[in-house]
Protein backbone atom coordinates (compact mmCIF):
# COMPACT_ATOMS: atom_id res chain seq x y z
CA UNK A 1 0.00 0.00 0.00
CA UNK A 2 1.04 3.38 -0.74
CA UNK A 3 0.34 7.16 -1.22
CA UNK A 4 -0.74 6.26 -4.95
CA UNK A 5 -2.81 3.38 -3.73
CA UNK A 6 -4.49 6.25 -1.71
CA UNK A 7 -4.45 8.97 -4.24
CA UNK A 8 -6.35 6.27 -6.79
CA UNK A 9 -8.79 5.20 -3.95
CA UNK A 10 -9.79 8.98 -2.98
CA UNK A 11 -9.88 9.63 -7.17
CA UNK A 12 -12.13 6.67 -7.45
CA UNK A 13 -14.28 7.69 -4.45
CA UNK A 14 -14.80 11.50 -5.90
CA UNK A 15 -15.75 10.50 -9.12
CA UNK A 16 -18.10 8.00 -7.78
CA UNK A 17 -20.15 10.62 -4.99
CA UNK A 18 -19.97 13.05 -7.92
CA UNK A 19 -21.78 10.54 -10.18
CA UNK A 20 -24.00 8.99 -6.99
CA UNK A 21 -25.28 12.90 -6.28
CA UNK A 22 -26.02 13.81 -10.43
CA UNK A 23 -27.19 10.96 -11.86
CA UNK A 24 -27.84 7.26 -10.24
CA UNK A 25 -29.79 8.87 -7.08
CA UNK A 26 -32.28 9.84 -9.75
CA UNK A 27 -32.62 6.85 -11.53
CA UNK A 28 -35.17 5.10 -9.25
CA UNK A 29 -36.15 1.56 -10.73
CA UNK A 30 -39.80 0.15 -8.53
CA UNK A 31 -38.67 2.42 -5.71
CA UNK A 32 -35.13 1.40 -5.34
CA UNK A 33 -32.09 3.30 -6.56
CA UNK A 34 -28.20 2.35 -7.57
CA UNK A 35 -25.77 3.69 -4.94
CA UNK A 36 -22.26 3.77 -6.96
CA UNK A 37 -20.75 4.85 -4.02
CA UNK A 38 -21.47 2.25 -1.94
CA UNK A 39 -20.74 -0.22 -4.03
CA UNK A 40 -17.20 1.94 -4.96
CA UNK A 41 -16.53 2.33 -1.36
CA UNK A 42 -16.96 -1.61 -0.50
CA UNK A 43 -15.36 -2.51 -3.56
CA UNK A 44 -12.07 -0.37 -1.77
CA UNK A 45 -12.15 -1.73 1.51
CA UNK A 46 -12.68 -5.54 0.68
CA UNK A 47 -8.77 -4.50 -1.46
CA UNK A 48 -7.25 -2.36 0.49
CA UNK A 49 -8.70 -3.28 3.94
CA UNK A 50 -10.49 -1.54 7.20
CA UNK A 51 -8.04 1.73 7.06
CA UNK A 52 -8.81 2.45 3.92
CA UNK A 53 -12.67 1.73 4.30
CA UNK A 54 -13.46 4.18 6.90
CA UNK A 55 -10.99 7.00 5.50
CA UNK A 56 -12.83 6.78 2.19
CA UNK A 57 -16.16 6.28 3.63
CA UNK A 58 -15.55 9.35 5.85
CA UNK A 59 -14.51 11.23 2.46
CA UNK A 60 -17.42 9.99 0.01
CA UNK A 61 -20.02 11.32 2.42
CA UNK A 62 -18.15 14.35 2.89
CA UNK A 63 -18.69 15.13 -0.74
CA UNK A 64 -22.37 14.03 -0.65
CA UNK A 65 -23.26 16.08 1.64
CA UNK A 66 -21.64 19.15 0.36
CA UNK A 67 -22.80 18.27 -2.68
CA UNK A 68 -26.29 18.26 -2.05
CA UNK A 69 -25.80 20.84 0.59
CA UNK A 70 -27.33 18.56 2.91
CA UNK A 71 -26.59 18.15 6.91
CA UNK A 72 -22.31 18.16 7.13
CA UNK A 73 -21.38 14.62 8.43
CA UNK A 74 -24.59 12.39 8.46
CA UNK A 75 -23.28 10.28 5.43
CA UNK A 76 -19.68 10.53 6.43
CA UNK A 77 -20.74 8.76 9.84
CA UNK A 78 -22.32 6.02 8.19
CA UNK A 79 -20.16 5.46 5.22
CA UNK A 80 -17.22 5.75 7.94
CA UNK A 81 -18.61 2.53 10.07
CA UNK A 82 -19.78 0.87 6.69
CA UNK A 83 -16.31 1.04 5.47
CA UNK A 84 -14.69 0.06 8.46
CA UNK A 85 -16.78 -2.84 8.77
CA UNK A 86 -16.10 -4.11 5.20
CA UNK A 87 -12.71 -3.51 5.30
CA UNK A 88 -12.12 -5.69 8.94
CA UNK A 89 -14.37 -8.62 6.78
CA UNK A 90 -11.85 -8.13 3.75
CA UNK A 91 -8.75 -8.60 5.83
CA UNK A 92 -10.58 -11.69 7.89
CA UNK A 93 -13.26 -14.38 6.50
CA UNK A 94 -13.98 -12.48 3.20
CA UNK A 95 -10.35 -12.81 2.33
CA UNK A 96 -10.02 -13.95 -1.05
CA UNK A 97 -13.31 -15.10 -1.22
CA UNK A 98 -15.50 -15.03 -4.82
CA UNK A 99 -18.38 -13.99 -2.97
CA UNK A 100 -17.28 -11.72 -1.19
CA UNK A 101 -18.39 -8.27 -2.99
CA UNK A 102 -21.42 -9.29 -3.70
CA UNK A 103 -22.68 -10.20 -0.11
CA UNK A 104 -20.74 -7.11 1.02
CA UNK A 105 -22.92 -4.95 -1.12
CA UNK A 106 -26.00 -7.13 -0.63
CA UNK A 107 -25.37 -6.83 3.32
CA UNK A 108 -24.27 -3.05 3.51
CA UNK A 109 -27.02 -1.77 1.47
CA UNK A 110 -29.29 -2.85 4.18
CA UNK A 111 -27.52 -1.87 6.74
CA UNK A 112 -26.84 1.62 5.15
CA UNK A 113 -30.14 2.29 4.54
CA UNK A 114 -31.39 0.98 8.27
CA UNK A 115 -28.53 3.46 9.89
CA UNK A 116 -29.68 6.49 7.45
CA UNK A 117 -33.56 6.09 8.30
CA UNK A 118 -32.16 5.26 12.40
CA UNK A 119 -30.52 8.59 12.37
CA UNK A 120 -32.95 10.29 10.13
CA UNK A 121 -35.33 9.53 13.50
CA UNK A 122 -32.66 10.30 16.39
CA UNK A 123 -32.26 13.94 14.49
CA UNK A 124 -36.06 14.21 14.64
CA UNK A 125 -36.12 14.71 10.67
CA UNK A 126 -39.33 12.50 8.55
CA UNK A 127 -38.15 9.08 8.48
CA UNK A 128 -40.67 6.86 6.57
CA UNK A 129 -39.58 3.29 6.76
CA UNK A 130 -42.52 2.24 4.17
CA UNK A 131 -40.67 3.50 1.52
CA UNK A 132 -37.08 2.64 2.73
CA UNK A 133 -38.34 -1.43 3.02
CA UNK A 134 -40.29 -1.14 -0.77
CA UNK A 135 -37.28 0.27 -2.74
CA UNK A 136 -35.16 -2.04 -0.61
CA UNK A 137 -35.21 -5.23 -3.05
CA UNK A 138 -34.85 -3.40 -6.13
CA UNK A 139 -31.70 -1.20 -4.69
CA UNK A 140 -30.35 -4.56 -3.48
CA UNK A 141 -30.34 -5.76 -7.35
CA UNK A 142 -29.50 -2.58 -8.72
CA UNK A 143 -26.04 -2.34 -6.42
CA UNK A 144 -25.73 -5.97 -7.25
CA UNK A 145 -25.54 -5.32 -11.00
CA UNK A 146 -23.24 -2.25 -10.22
CA UNK A 147 -20.95 -4.81 -8.36
CA UNK A 148 -19.31 -6.71 -11.11
CA UNK A 149 -18.09 -3.57 -13.12
CA UNK A 150 -17.29 -1.51 -10.32
CA UNK A 151 -15.10 -4.03 -8.77
CA UNK A 152 -13.72 -5.17 -11.46
CA UNK A 153 -12.26 -1.88 -12.69
CA UNK A 154 -11.55 -1.08 -8.42
CA UNK A 155 -9.38 -4.09 -9.04
CA UNK A 156 -7.74 -3.00 -11.92
CA UNK A 157 -6.66 0.16 -10.28
CA UNK A 158 -6.03 -1.13 -7.09
CA UNK A 159 -4.41 -4.54 -7.31
CA UNK A 160 -4.76 -7.07 -4.44
CA UNK A 161 -2.36 -7.41 -1.76
CA UNK A 162 -0.20 -10.23 -0.25
CA UNK A 163 -0.99 -11.35 2.80
CA UNK A 164 0.97 -9.90 4.95
CA UNK A 165 0.27 -6.39 3.99
CA UNK A 166 -3.51 -7.02 6.07
CA UNK A 167 -3.95 -6.82 9.33
CA UNK A 168 -2.97 -9.85 11.02
CA UNK A 169 -5.39 -9.05 14.00
CA UNK A 170 -6.84 -12.16 12.69
CA UNK A 171 -5.78 -15.61 10.77
CA UNK A 172 -7.76 -17.75 8.96
CA UNK A 173 -6.84 -21.14 9.74
CA UNK A 174 -6.20 -24.01 6.73
CA UNK B 1 1.23 -14.29 27.48
CA UNK B 2 2.28 -14.86 23.82
CA UNK B 3 5.14 -14.23 22.04
CA UNK B 4 4.82 -11.35 19.58
CA UNK B 5 6.77 -13.23 16.42
CA UNK B 6 3.49 -16.16 16.93
CA UNK B 7 1.75 -16.56 14.10
CA UNK B 8 -2.23 -16.76 14.54
CA UNK B 9 -1.92 -20.46 13.39
CA UNK B 10 0.61 -20.75 15.67
CA UNK B 11 -1.14 -19.32 18.36
CA UNK B 12 -4.20 -21.38 18.36
CA UNK B 13 -1.89 -24.58 18.00
CA UNK B 14 -0.86 -23.38 21.12
CA UNK B 15 2.72 -24.10 20.09
CA UNK B 16 5.80 -22.23 20.97
CA UNK B 17 7.33 -22.21 17.20
CA UNK B 18 8.77 -18.69 15.94
CA UNK B 19 7.72 -16.82 12.85
CA UNK B 20 10.20 -17.44 9.97
CA UNK B 21 13.01 -14.39 9.72
CA UNK B 22 11.73 -13.85 5.97
CA UNK B 23 8.17 -13.59 6.77
CA UNK B 24 6.64 -9.36 6.10
CA UNK B 25 5.69 -7.66 9.05
CA UNK B 26 2.49 -5.65 8.95
CA UNK B 27 2.97 -2.35 7.31
CA UNK B 28 3.41 0.56 9.08
CA UNK B 29 -0.26 2.22 10.65
CA UNK B 30 -1.82 -1.42 10.61
CA UNK B 31 -1.66 -1.35 13.70
CA UNK B 32 -5.20 -2.29 15.35
CA UNK B 33 -4.57 0.23 18.26
CA UNK B 34 -4.08 2.89 15.31
CA UNK B 35 -6.65 1.65 12.99
CA UNK B 36 -9.54 1.48 16.20
CA UNK B 37 -7.88 5.71 17.12
CA UNK B 38 -8.57 6.44 12.98
CA UNK B 39 -11.72 5.11 13.44
CA UNK B 40 -13.47 6.53 16.30
CA UNK B 41 -11.46 10.18 15.55
CA UNK B 42 -13.53 10.13 12.31
CA UNK B 43 -16.68 9.41 13.58
CA UNK B 44 -15.93 11.95 16.36
CA UNK B 45 -15.28 14.08 14.06
CA UNK B 46 -18.41 13.47 11.84
CA UNK B 47 -20.45 13.42 15.14
CA UNK B 48 -19.05 17.48 15.59
CA UNK B 49 -19.94 18.30 11.88
CA UNK B 50 -23.02 16.68 12.13
CA UNK B 51 -23.92 18.28 15.76
CA UNK B 52 -22.95 22.09 13.81
CA UNK B 53 -25.17 21.51 10.84
CA UNK B 54 -27.94 20.57 12.74
CA UNK B 55 -27.67 23.66 14.96
CA UNK B 56 -27.24 25.80 12.50
CA UNK B 57 -28.39 24.87 9.28
CA UNK B 58 -28.06 27.96 7.40
CA UNK B 59 -25.62 30.12 8.70
CA UNK B 60 -22.67 29.91 10.42
CA UNK B 61 -18.71 29.50 9.28
CA UNK B 62 -19.49 25.59 8.84
CA UNK B 63 -21.96 26.46 6.27
CA UNK B 64 -20.42 28.52 4.19
CA UNK B 65 -17.30 26.38 4.65
CA UNK B 66 -19.70 24.15 2.45
CA UNK B 67 -20.84 26.68 0.32
CA UNK B 68 -17.52 26.76 -0.54
CA UNK B 69 -17.07 23.11 -0.99
CA UNK B 70 -20.00 22.73 -3.07
CA UNK B 71 -19.33 26.00 -5.57
CA UNK B 72 -16.16 24.05 -6.17
CA UNK B 73 -17.80 20.83 -6.71
CA UNK B 74 -20.41 22.30 -9.21
CA UNK B 75 -18.00 21.94 -12.22
CA UNK B 76 -18.09 18.20 -11.81
CA UNK B 77 -21.44 18.05 -10.83
CA UNK B 78 -22.44 20.04 -14.42
CA UNK B 79 -19.80 17.47 -16.02
CA UNK B 80 -21.06 14.66 -14.76
CA UNK B 81 -24.08 15.87 -15.68
CA UNK B 82 -23.48 16.40 -19.17
CA UNK B 83 -21.63 12.65 -19.93
CA UNK B 84 -25.04 10.97 -18.49
CA UNK B 85 -27.40 13.56 -21.00
CA UNK B 86 -27.43 11.66 -23.86
CA UNK B 87 -28.19 8.22 -21.55
CA UNK B 88 -30.91 9.52 -19.75
CA UNK B 89 -32.45 11.08 -22.85
CA UNK B 90 -32.57 7.91 -24.79
CA UNK B 91 -33.53 6.25 -21.60
CA UNK B 92 -36.68 8.89 -21.36
CA UNK B 93 -37.13 8.43 -24.85
CA UNK B 94 -38.05 4.89 -24.66
CA UNK B 95 -39.89 5.68 -21.24
CA UNK B 96 -41.96 7.91 -23.13
CA UNK B 97 -42.99 5.15 -25.94
CA UNK B 98 -44.16 2.87 -23.69
CA UNK B 99 -46.03 5.37 -21.15
CA UNK B 100 -47.46 6.57 -24.96
CA UNK B 101 -49.22 3.75 -25.31
CA UNK B 102 -50.97 2.91 -22.37
CA UNK B 103 -51.30 6.97 -22.27
CA UNK B 104 -52.94 6.60 -25.81
CA UNK B 105 -55.59 3.83 -25.02
CA UNK B 106 -56.34 5.86 -21.95
CA UNK B 107 -57.09 9.53 -24.24
CA UNK B 108 -58.91 6.80 -26.97
CA UNK B 109 -61.29 6.23 -24.12
CA UNK B 110 -61.53 9.72 -23.07
CA UNK B 111 -62.21 11.04 -26.18
CA UNK B 112 -65.09 8.57 -26.64
CA UNK B 113 -67.00 9.82 -23.50
CA UNK B 114 -66.70 13.05 -24.43
CA UNK B 115 -67.58 12.87 -27.71
CA UNK B 116 -70.74 11.05 -26.21
CA UNK B 117 -71.34 13.76 -23.89
CA UNK B 118 -70.89 16.46 -26.59
CA UNK B 119 -68.75 18.80 -23.97
CA UNK B 120 -66.43 19.39 -26.78
CA UNK B 121 -65.31 22.69 -25.21
CA UNK B 122 -63.28 21.31 -22.27
CA UNK B 123 -61.25 19.18 -24.76
CA UNK B 124 -60.47 22.46 -26.43
CA UNK B 125 -59.39 23.71 -23.07
CA UNK B 126 -57.21 20.99 -22.49
CA UNK B 127 -55.63 21.07 -25.82
CA UNK B 128 -55.38 24.88 -24.81
CA UNK B 129 -53.55 24.19 -21.47
CA UNK B 130 -51.48 21.99 -23.66
CA UNK B 131 -49.85 24.43 -25.46
CA UNK B 132 -49.18 26.96 -23.32
CA UNK B 133 -47.01 24.91 -21.80
CA UNK B 134 -45.09 24.91 -25.10
CA UNK B 135 -44.16 28.36 -24.91
CA UNK B 136 -42.28 29.98 -22.54
CA UNK B 137 -43.85 29.92 -18.87
CA UNK B 138 -42.88 33.28 -17.86
CA UNK B 139 -45.33 34.32 -20.97
CA UNK B 140 -48.00 32.38 -19.30
CA UNK B 141 -51.06 34.43 -17.44
CA UNK B 142 -50.61 31.94 -14.60
CA UNK B 143 -46.59 33.49 -13.92
CA UNK B 144 -47.50 36.09 -10.99
CA UNK B 145 -46.95 39.86 -11.35
CA UNK B 146 -43.90 41.71 -9.85
CA UNK B 147 -41.52 38.70 -10.25
CA UNK B 148 -38.75 37.55 -12.78
CA UNK B 149 -37.95 34.14 -13.64
CA UNK B 150 -34.31 32.89 -12.64
CA UNK B 151 -34.14 29.65 -15.10
CA UNK B 152 -31.62 27.11 -14.05
CA UNK B 153 -31.29 23.45 -13.94
CA UNK B 154 -31.32 20.67 -11.01
CA UNK B 155 -27.27 19.33 -10.40
CA UNK B 156 -27.99 16.91 -7.96
CA UNK B 157 -30.92 14.86 -6.76
CA UNK B 158 -31.66 13.54 -2.79
CA UNK B 159 -28.65 11.95 -1.29
CA UNK B 160 -31.06 9.57 0.77
CA UNK B 161 -34.59 8.36 -0.14
CA UNK B 162 -35.95 10.03 2.74
CA UNK B 163 -34.50 13.89 1.71
CA UNK B 164 -37.12 15.45 -0.89
CA UNK B 165 -34.29 17.99 -1.66
CA UNK B 166 -32.64 18.60 -4.99
CA UNK B 167 -29.76 21.27 -5.31
CA UNK B 168 -29.90 23.61 -8.36
CA UNK B 169 -27.23 25.86 -10.08
CA UNK B 170 -28.15 29.24 -9.19
CA UNK B 171 -27.48 31.10 -5.70
CA UNK B 172 -27.04 35.00 -4.01
CA UNK B 173 -25.40 35.88 -7.21
CA UNK B 174 -28.74 34.98 -9.06
CA UNK B 175 -30.78 36.75 -6.90
CA UNK B 176 -31.99 34.25 -4.77
CA UNK B 177 -32.61 33.94 -1.28
CA UNK B 178 -34.61 32.02 1.69
CA UNK B 179 -37.67 30.73 1.03
CA UNK B 180 -37.48 31.86 -2.44
CA UNK B 181 -40.32 29.62 -4.77
CA UNK B 182 -39.29 27.76 -7.42
CA UNK B 183 -40.97 26.34 -10.54
CA UNK B 184 -41.59 24.26 -13.66
CA UNK B 185 -43.07 25.06 -16.58
CA UNK B 186 -46.08 22.77 -15.22
CA UNK B 187 -46.19 24.41 -11.53
CA UNK B 188 -44.54 24.83 -8.05
CA UNK B 189 -42.30 22.61 -7.03
CA UNK B 190 -40.68 24.20 -3.49
CA UNK B 191 -38.80 26.66 -1.89
CA UNK B 192 -35.19 27.38 -1.49
CA UNK B 193 -34.51 26.25 1.89
CA UNK B 194 -30.51 26.95 1.93
CA UNK B 195 -28.81 28.72 -0.12
CA UNK B 196 -25.30 29.74 -1.48
CA UNK B 197 -23.68 32.12 -3.74
CA UNK B 198 -23.78 29.69 -6.84
CA UNK B 199 -26.53 26.94 -6.02
CA UNK B 200 -29.14 25.91 -3.96
CA UNK B 201 -31.19 23.72 -1.93
CA UNK B 202 -35.17 23.59 -2.76
CA UNK B 203 -37.15 21.50 -0.51
CA UNK B 204 -40.20 20.04 -2.56
CA UNK B 205 -43.24 19.70 -2.41
CA UNK B 206 -43.14 16.52 -1.83
CA UNK B 207 -41.42 16.69 1.74
CA UNK B 208 -43.54 15.64 4.63
CA UNK B 209 -42.92 19.30 6.25
CA UNK B 210 -44.10 20.79 3.55
CA UNK B 211 -47.20 22.65 3.30
CA UNK B 212 -48.35 25.51 1.18
CA UNK B 213 -51.14 27.76 1.35
CA UNK B 214 -53.64 27.00 -1.95
CA UNK B 215 -57.08 27.86 -2.96
CA UNK B 216 -59.61 26.03 -5.33
CA UNK B 217 -59.86 29.07 -8.28
CA UNK B 218 -62.98 27.24 -9.04
CA UNK B 219 -64.60 27.51 -5.65
CA UNK B 220 -62.52 29.83 -3.68
CA UNK B 221 -62.32 27.10 -1.15
CA UNK B 222 -59.09 27.73 0.44
CA UNK B 223 -56.67 25.18 2.32
CA UNK B 224 -53.24 23.91 2.80
CA UNK B 225 -51.31 21.31 0.20
CA UNK B 226 -49.50 18.77 1.62
CA UNK B 227 -48.01 15.53 1.03
CA UNK B 228 -50.87 12.76 0.15
CA UNK B 229 -50.69 8.97 -0.98
CA UNK B 230 -49.00 7.79 -3.81
CA UNK B 231 -47.38 11.01 -5.66
CA UNK B 232 -50.60 13.16 -4.41
CA UNK B 233 -51.18 16.16 -2.36
CA UNK B 234 -53.95 16.81 0.23
CA UNK B 235 -55.45 20.22 0.79
CA UNK B 236 -55.70 20.20 4.02
CA UNK B 237 -58.18 22.42 6.24
CA UNK B 238 -61.45 22.33 4.33
CA UNK B 239 -64.16 22.69 5.96
CA UNK B 240 -66.54 19.86 5.42
CA UNK B 241 -69.68 22.19 4.33
CA UNK B 242 -67.25 23.38 1.37
CA UNK B 243 -67.65 22.59 -2.43
CA UNK B 244 -64.95 21.19 -4.19
CA UNK B 245 -65.03 18.81 -7.24
CA UNK B 246 -63.19 17.02 -9.25
CA UNK B 247 -61.31 18.57 -11.45
CA UNK B 248 -60.72 22.28 -9.92
CA UNK B 249 -57.96 24.19 -10.35
CA UNK B 250 -55.28 24.54 -7.48
CA UNK B 251 -52.98 27.37 -6.88
CA UNK B 252 -51.05 29.06 -4.57
CA UNK B 253 -53.08 31.71 -2.40
CA UNK B 254 -50.39 34.04 -2.03
CA UNK B 255 -50.50 37.07 0.71
CA UNK B 256 -53.47 37.48 2.37
CA UNK B 257 -52.36 39.71 5.13
CA UNK B 258 -49.26 42.05 4.06
CA UNK B 259 -48.36 41.66 8.32
CA UNK B 260 -47.95 37.60 7.85
CA UNK B 261 -46.32 37.60 3.64
CA UNK B 262 -46.33 33.97 2.57
CA UNK B 263 -43.18 32.63 0.71
CA UNK B 264 -45.61 32.27 -2.69
CA UNK B 265 -46.84 34.41 -4.84
CA UNK B 266 -50.82 34.05 -5.77
CA UNK B 267 -51.73 32.24 -9.00
CA UNK B 268 -48.94 29.31 -9.37
CA UNK B 269 -50.59 26.45 -10.33
CA UNK B 270 -50.20 23.32 -8.20
CA UNK B 271 -52.66 20.47 -9.53
CA UNK B 272 -56.06 19.61 -10.21
CA UNK B 273 -58.58 18.12 -7.28
CA UNK B 274 -58.93 14.11 -8.18
CA UNK B 275 -61.17 13.78 -5.57
CA UNK B 276 -62.80 15.40 -2.30
CA UNK B 277 -65.30 12.82 0.00
CA UNK B 278 -66.66 13.75 3.44
CA UNK B 279 -65.10 11.53 6.20
CA UNK B 280 -67.56 10.66 8.90
CA UNK B 281 -64.51 10.53 11.45
CA UNK B 282 -62.29 13.41 10.08
CA UNK B 283 -62.56 17.01 10.78
CA UNK B 284 -62.04 18.45 7.21
CA UNK B 285 -62.57 17.55 3.88
CA UNK B 286 -60.39 14.89 1.93
CA UNK B 287 -59.25 16.91 -0.95
CA UNK B 288 -56.59 14.66 -3.11
CA UNK B 289 -54.76 16.93 -5.24
CA UNK B 290 -52.74 15.44 -8.61
CA UNK B 291 -49.56 17.62 -8.81
CA UNK B 292 -49.03 19.61 -12.29
CA UNK B 293 -45.42 19.21 -11.63
CA UNK B 294 -43.38 16.06 -12.43
CA UNK B 295 -41.26 15.47 -9.28
CA UNK B 296 -39.58 12.41 -10.80
CA UNK B 297 -37.93 14.27 -13.89
CA UNK B 298 -37.16 17.52 -12.39
CA UNK B 299 -34.47 19.37 -14.79
CA UNK B 300 -35.09 23.25 -15.81
CA UNK B 301 -36.62 24.80 -12.94
CA UNK B 302 -37.23 28.91 -12.68
CA UNK B 303 -36.90 30.31 -9.26
CA UNK B 304 -39.15 33.12 -8.87
CA UNK B 305 -36.93 36.70 -7.45
CA UNK B 306 -39.55 39.42 -6.58
CA UNK B 307 -38.85 42.58 -8.92
CA UNK B 308 -39.48 45.50 -6.37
Amino acid sequence: MSVLDGLKAAALLFVAAIFQVSIFSQARVLGGEPDLLLVTLVAVALLRGSLFGCVGGFFGGLIVDTATLAKLGLTSLVLTLAGYWIGRYGETTGRDRAHAPFLSVAVITVLYAACVLILHFVLGEPAPAGPLFRGLVPSIVLNLILTAPVYALVRRLLRPLDRGDYATEVQLLG
Amino acid sequence: MASRDRTARVAVLGTSVQRSRNERRPPRGRNPQVRRAILLGLVLLALVLLTISFRSPTSGALHSVQGYGATALKPFQVAADRVARPFRDGYDYLSGLTSAKSENAKLRRENRQLRAQAVAAVDAERQLAELKTLVRFEELKTFPNQYRAVNTTVISFPGTPFAQQVTIAAGTNSGLRLNTPVVTADGLIGRVTNVEPNTAQVTLLTDPESSVPAIDVTHGVSGLIRRGPRGTFILDRVPKEAVVKKGDVIVTRGTIDRRLPDYYPRGIPIGDVLSASPSDIATFLTVQVTPYAHFDSLDVVAALIPTK
